[in-house]
């Protein structure tokens, strides 16, 4: 069953146009990642979902029905913003004990949130008192209040320090797998989304460029890509380049990532450590596929734009 | 999980921040100031005599001036600048999480806003009136009535004005700027109004007027300051009215806007 359905989505800002014709589909118990560029249009496409926006063309459905004001869906999704907003004079355990009246949970559920998001010490902390970290800590426990269907969330990582989102993935892979819970998640993080998610829309230009199950997406997009691990990125980077069956390289700190004409693999497991010889580089390993998604995004994006 | 209770809730918390401490005790306290030390002057006046419903008119007068003045103030402080605060920072997107109608969480927000305010006005206005002259305003409680809708039409109207501003400009800060301006505006085309009716003779600005601000030709009828318009009493109600027509449409224009096409 889809959750959600887009079909045809489309919004323009004056003479801007931040989505044009997007279509998506996100299946229950799917966590799925929302990746693009600054301006790609993800968060005007997670608006449109929630019901702030309408589009100016285009269906979306949530739970079958259409979200635009629609109190129903409310009480079935979590929503978490880039940026959190909320009365900031009230005591965050006042507030959630609010939220649990408002949606018509145990007020003892404000507590436990609190605790999942190891945000109990602020319990009789004012809002406003929170720092940018606590306050989006504080956003997630509030979508979680009502044990939500669908959780939305845009930048939901923002603002929160290393330990803090690896936490929070694990909550997310957790909440996924003990309550069966459908994510929609838009980052910019890529090696976090490819952590939790296991399917991947990826936006550019207000069009979902591609969409699919992420084992599909690396075996469309990644295929003959072969990443080397030695200790002179750089220099061996300008080796490789000049072999004539390189397709594409990029190269950080740790290695490099070449991809190659399909079936010249076994020819580049051969030729690299000559290379490495030549220039006395050090080879710490070579493996076939294992893409990061920060290259499968760009492989998408440019498989696209040769389109 | 009843609809009610939502809705209540996003009011009392939209009535916590709107009337946090010392926002509450200032402007209660402001309120009962600008009521209770005008009032002695009104009573005072009304021993010169004249009809009842005209020793009514000038006892009470007095009592709304710097009140209606406060109320205005607070329309200003909980409509362009909370309001539009709550629309800038995305307070209003964390309520339509919740499962209330945007016409419900507008409702909270002006009930909380324009509602509570009032009531807090009404109250010290009907305390003072009970304790100061109950023997002039009870018997005359028609003439009390008319009185307080004729004079509060046009800060509802400020309001319901302010309202579209911020639910268009949707900031706080230049919501206020641009509220404050706007009432000085109104003010001034008033005056103008006024004296261009002054220098022809001619009631029609006046009566213009009226119909955004019936206290104009309430005050026509009990004082009549200008000879060439005297409106008879079902004018005076004519135009209370009309007034109120033109406040419900202009909240009518709200709701619609923030029900059916306000994106956030």
């Amino acid at each position: 069953m889809s959750l959600i359905v887009a079909e045809g989505l489309a919004k323009s800002y004056g003479r801007v146009v931040a989505v044009d014709s997007l279509n998506l589909k996100l299946d229950e118990g799917s966590v799925t990642g929302l990746i693009g560029p600054n301006g790609a249009g993800k968060t005007t496409t997670i608006k449109m979902i929630l019901g702030l926006l309408k589009p100016d063309r285009g269906v979306v459905k949530v739970f079958g029905q259409n979200p635009w004001d629609n109190t129903a869906i409310r009480s079935m999704i979590g929503v978490v913003y880039e940026k959190a907003f909320f009365p900031s004079h009230q005591k965050t355990l006042d507030y959630l004990q609010r939220v649990c009246r408002i949606f018509g949970v145990p007020e003892s559920r404000a507590m436990e949130v609190l605790e999942l998001v190891n945000l109990q010490e602020a319990s009789d902390r004012d809002i406003r008192a929170l720092s940018a970290g606590m306050l989006q800590k504080f956003a997630i426990a509030h979508a979680l209040i009502h044990k939500p269907k669908l959780i939305v969330a845009d930048e939901m990582t923002a603002n929160l320090d290393p330990q803090a989102r690896s936490e929070l993935l694990d909550l997310v892979l957790q909440l996924h797998r003990d309550e069966k819970v459908t994510f929609l998640l838009s980052s910019h993080i890529l090696p976090e989304l490819s952590r939790v998610c296991d399917s991947v829309a990826i936006i550019n230009r207000g069009k979902v460029w591609a969409f699919g199950k992420l084992s599909e997406l690396y075996e469309k997009y990644a295929v003959g890509i072969i990443r080397v691990s030695t200790d002179s990125s750089y220099a061996l980077e300008a080796e490789i380049s000049k072999l004539k069956y390189v397709k594409e390289l990029e190269s950080d700190i740790r290695g490099i990532s070449v991809r190659v004409v399909e079936g010249k693999e076994d020819k580049l497991y051969e030729d690299v450590p000559k290379l490495a010889k030549k220039i006395k580089a050090k080879i710490l390993g070579i493996e076939t596929g294992s893409a990061s998604m920060q290259e499968l995004y760009r492989l998408a994006i440019s498989a696209k734009e040769r389109k | 999980m009843g609809k009610g209770k939502p809705f209540l809730e996003v009011l009392a918390s939209a009535i916590h921040e709107d009337y946090r401490f010392p926002f509450l005790e200032v402007f209660a306290f402001l309120y009962a100031l600008g009521t209770f030390v005008f009032a002695s002057f009104g009573v005072t006046i009304t021993a010169q005599g004249g009809t009842s419903e005209a020793i009514v008119y000038e006892a009470i007068t007095p009592l709304l001036s710097i009140p209606l003045f406060i109320f205005i103030i607070l329309v200003f402080k909980n409509i362009a600048y909370g309001l539009g605060s709550d629309l800038e920072k995305g307070i209003i997107q964390t309520y339509f999480s919740y499962p209330l109608k945007r016409r419900g969480i507008l409702t909270a927000k002006l009930l909380s806003a324009l509602g509570v305010a009032l009531l807090i006005f009404l109250g010290i206005q009907i305390s003072a009136l009970y304790i100061l002259a109950p023997d002039i305003v009870l018997p005359q409680l028609d003439t009390v009535l008319l009185m307080y809708a004729a004079n509060l039409s046009y800060p509802l109207l400020i309001a319901g004005i302010m309202l579209l501003l911020t639910l268009k400009l949707r900031r706080g800060g230049i919501t206020l700027v641009a509220g404050i301006v706007l009432y000085f505006a109104m003010s001034i085309i008033s005056a103008i109004a006024t004296v261009i009716a002054f220098a022809t003779e001619s009631p029609l600005a006046l009566q213009i007027i009226s119909v955004i601000s019936p206290s104009l030709a309430l005050q026509q009828y009990y004082l009549g300051i200008f000879d060439f318009w005297t409106p008879a009493f079902s004018e005076v109600i004519l135009y209370t009215g009309a007034s109120y027509v033109v406040v419900a449409f202009v909240f009518f224009l709200g709701y619609t806007y923030f029900s059916r096409r306000l994106n956030l």
